[in-house]
């Protein structure tokens, strides 16, 4: 086992070690009359514990944080340092190659080629005129570039070879070599020789090759590695003592232990809701950061995303392919998703809300206890078993029924089965969320209307319903943002052409589908392609984010007015 | 022969009255026999007889429990919306049985009318509030009685300077007492014989109480009125007649004067003069 694993559990002992002291110490204080103290004598301990472990827990995990990086730039800092002389001989021999200054002449050339090249196709791109010529000639240009730049890795590679023969075939030789081919590495393959180098020293994993240059990358990691696991192992130990003892010492009769731990606590209730809303704010930036990725890739033609009415992504797979920008026109995939969803919502909202009338106006207590779980018991079975239930049994139903009816071209993945299914999903969401509402409605309301001679369905429809109405929204709201957020149902069951249909029997694709699609499987992650699931994604974000700020503000308005 | 009287006389199980016949020309508007009201297992009332006469307030006093306000609600029979309730025993209402299978408890709660401990406004505006009562029992023709009846019953519950000028705003946006006194006009709209009222001020600070013990006065004149109160000053203030309850019984009943001045039981004396309640 590592030694910080002992560290900390040596730190834990001691942090109960922390509290005993300081229970103890508040009773020496007090001179044996506790009710001297200001603080009952456990919050002297709880103190006095925190004092001990926290910090010294602290600096363990900052060690573990950043110990690894650490240690890797210190020790391959000193072996560069080693490799100097062949640094230096490797960019002598670079700026005399005869080969390569022809090559750095033929690439400037290349370049403006392009640059002219690409200037005749946008300006021939404005004009409307044809532009698969100068398409044709930017690609082979392209590939042409890169076919001499692969040949300069060439050459750099062989003169990087010839030079590392020249350290002396021993420790000095590998390390030095080491040095070099962490040098002259790309920042990638920097990180793939740290992990092999790493695997080889520490047995962290497997390493993909075995060299002897990384076995000495490996072993010159070692001595910083121990050094800081000691270090920080002493300084952790160091702190704790200190702080054990240090806060001994404060504790007197007048020492507010009680209301400082109060401080402590809400510190770190602050902390945990700070993370909460961190990784929130983390991931919408993410998002926010690869679509902008993606925006730059087609040029920043954000209309024709977000009102472009043809949906193909699938045409610009490689870089150097022909007419390489795909049609990211996403209005067909907004569509598929307002149709699915309308469907679920003309499916749950009369269902569910009945449903949640009839249980907090006409069911009596014994029918409710046990309708409630029941109906809840949907809102806990894995939408993907919905998505089965969909494909399977309701897709067929409704395709076999349409073509009974006389529509011939029915197909199984329908909006209108996705849709149904999704919301049957959806109908305890709302009829919960309704019967909250609809029970929050003061009994006095509903006696008012029985006391002026409503009968149950007149007090029911013109005084609960009124009095629930803004929470009723709010609830059907929510559910639209789950149901254009929901994605297992719709892929199973939707299918994924992207159709601009109101035609509920044809198949839709929604963003969720989408996404899945653009991103699942073996994928570039530099592909105009793949981040355009992001651009989805954040549409999508913003899209719900927006429903539930409506929702809440409608829910809110309600509860002022009744609570 | 006064229905107390027939009540009298046909009944089989003969309770010990505790009403004191007021000198005067009253005539009995409600009439009870016996009535008991059990929650679940729980009673709540046991055996309350009690003749009520018309055209006057009568307040039912006692300490938190009593049932005072049980047998108040089994008058309308809003009783029968909580589920476990059960009630025995005659209620008569101008010599008619309230607990009868073929009184529809909808048309009988139009002609018995009730106002709660908080105002309750209807999420409507202060027009439909009022309106509401004619409207669902379909007592206007068109939209000028409509107009009339709604006038009539906000100047009748000392409203409608108020809000002539607003009334199409939420009823929730009056301040508690024009609350309370729009939900009396709403009751008014109605035109019952009787209008119940659960502690109608407890909510209330002492200027809208002042306000609605006027009102209270002045609906003598056409209604029979029972409040449920803790007050024993607004009992004292507003009332006739009173009634004291304890432990679910009726332990007094008699003109308020001289239940405040002259109680006969030892129970009655020490709830008046703060002992106990």
């Amino acid at each position: 086992m590592q030694i910080s694993v002992y560290v900390a559990l040596a730190l834990l002992v001691l942090t109960a070690i922390g509290y005993l002291v300081g229970r103890r110490q508040a009773f020496v204080a007090a001179a044996g009359r506790p009710s001297e103290l200001h603080s009952l004598p456990s919050y002297y301990g709880y103190y006095l514990a925190l004092w001990t472990g926290v910090p010294a827990l602290i600096l363990l995990a900052l060690y573990g944080l950043t110990g690894t990086s650490l240690v890797n730039t210190l020790a391959m800092g000193e072996l560069e340092r080693e490799a100097a002389p062949l640094i230096r001989a490797y960019d002598t021999q670079l700026a005399q190659d005869p080969d390569l200054s022809r090559l750095n002449d033929a690439i400037a050339q290349l370049e403006a080629d392009a640059q002219v090249a690409r200037s005749e196709l946008d300006k021939a791109r404005r004009d409307g005129g044809e532009v698969a010529a100068y398409q044709r000639s930017l690609g082979d240009l392209t590939v042409e570039l890169n076919r001499l730049q692969g040949e300069i890795s060439q050459v750099q590679d062989r003169i990087a070879a010839s030079i590392a023969v020249r350290a002396p075939d021993n420790l000095a030789g590998d390390r030095a070599r080491a040095g070099f081919e962490y040098w002259r590495a790309t920042p990638d393959r920097r990180d793939l020789f740290l992990t092999d180098a790493r695997a080889l020293a520490f047995g962290e994993g497997f390493a993909s090759r075995n060299s002897s240059a990384l076995i000495a990358a490996g072993d010159a990691m070692r001595p910083w590695d121990e050094m800081f696991r000691w270090s920080s192992a002493g300084l952790a130990m160091a702190m704790a003592l200190g702080g054990l003892t240090w806060m001994r010492r404060q504790i007197t009769v007048t020492f507010r232990a009680r209301n400082r731990l109060e401080g402590v606590v809400s510190f770190a209730l602050f902390a945990m809701s700070g993370i909460a809303i961190l990784t929130t704010l983390g991931i919408v930036l993410s998002l926010l950061f690869e679509s902008i990725r993606f925006f730059a890739a087609i040029d920043w033609r954000i209309h024709e995303f977000l009102f472009g009415l043809q949906w193909s992504p699938q045409i610009a797979i490689r870089a150097d392919q022909v007419g390489q920008t795909g049609a990211f026109g996403a209005v067909p995939l907004f569509a598929g998703t307002a149709l699915i969803t309308l469907v679920a919502m003309c499916v749950a909202v009369p269902v569910g809300l009945f449903a949640a009338i009839y249980l907090s106006e006409y069911a009596s207590s014994r029918f409710r206890a046990i309708a409630k779980p029941v109906l809840e018991i949907l809102a806990g079975v894995p939408t993907v078993v919905y998505g089965f239930f969909a494909l399977l049994t309701v897709g067929p139903f409704i395709r076999d029924a349409a073509v009974l009816l006389g529509y011939e071209d029915a197909v199984t993945q329908s909006a209108l089965s996705a849709g149904l299914v999704m919301g049957i999903m959806i109908i305890p969401f709302v009829s919960s969320l309704s019967d909250d509402v609809i029970n929050a409605v003061p009994q006095s309301l509903r006696d008012g209307a029985y006391a002026m001679g409503a009968t149950k369905s007149e007090a029911v429809r013109h005084v609960v319903l009124p009095a629930a109405l803004p929470g009723i929204v709010g609830a059907i709201l929510l559910a639209v943002s789950r149901a254009i957020g929901e994605t297992m149902i719709v892929v199973m069951a939707a299918g994924q052409g992207a159709n601009l249909t109101a035609n509920p029997l044809e198949s839709v694709t929604t963003i969720t589908v989408q996404i899945v699609m653009l991103i699942t499987g073996d994928q570039e992650f530099e592909s105009a392609k793949t981040l355009s699931a992001f651009a989805l994604a954040l549409v999508l974000f913003a899209l719900t984010l927006f429903l539930n700020i409506a929702a809440l503000r409608v829910v809110e308005r309600f509860r002022e007015r009744y609570e | 022969m006064t229905a107390y009287e027939k009540l009298q006389a046909g009944a089989s199980v003969r309770q010990e009255t505790l009403y004191h016949p007021v000198e005067g020309s009253y005539t009995t508007k409600v009439a009870t026999k016996n009535v008991t009201v059990h929650y679940g297992d729980k009673s709540a009332l046991n055996g309350v007889s009690i003749e009520i006469p018309a055209c006057t307030v009568t307040s039912f006093i006692g300490p938190s429990g009593c049932g005072k306000s049980t047998f108040l609600r089994s008058i309308n029979r809003m009783n029968d919306t909580i589920d476990n309730a059960r009630v025995s025993g005659s209620i008569l209402i101008d010599g008619e049985e309230v607990n009868d299978r073929n009184v529809d408890p909808v048309v009988l709660r139009a002609r018995v009318g009730m106002v709660f401990q908080k105002p309750n406004p209807f999420p409507k505006t202060i027009y439909e509030n009022v309106a509401y009562g004619p409207r669902i029992h379909g007592l206007a023709a068109d939209k000028d009685q409509l107009d009339a009846i709604v006038e009539t019953s906000l100047r009748k519950a000392g409203l409608w300077d108020e809000v002539a000028d607003r009334l199409d705003q939420p009823g929730t946006s009056l301040s508690g007492g024009q609350q309370q006194r729009l939900v009396i006009a709403r009751a008014i709209a109605v035109n019952p014989e009787v209008i119940l009222m659960d502690e109608p001020c407890s909510a209330l600070d002492p200027i809208a109480t002042a306000r609605i013990e006027e009102l209270i006065d002045e609906l003598r004149e056409n209604y029979t009125l029972i409040i449920v109160t803790h007050s024993m000053a607004q009992a004292a203030r507003v009332s006739q007649m009173t009634a004291f309850f304890h432990l679910g019984s009726l332990v007094e009943y008699g003109p308020t004067e001289e239940i405040f001045t002259n109680p006969r039981d030892q129970r009655t004396q020490d709830y008046i003069t703060g002992r106990f309640g």
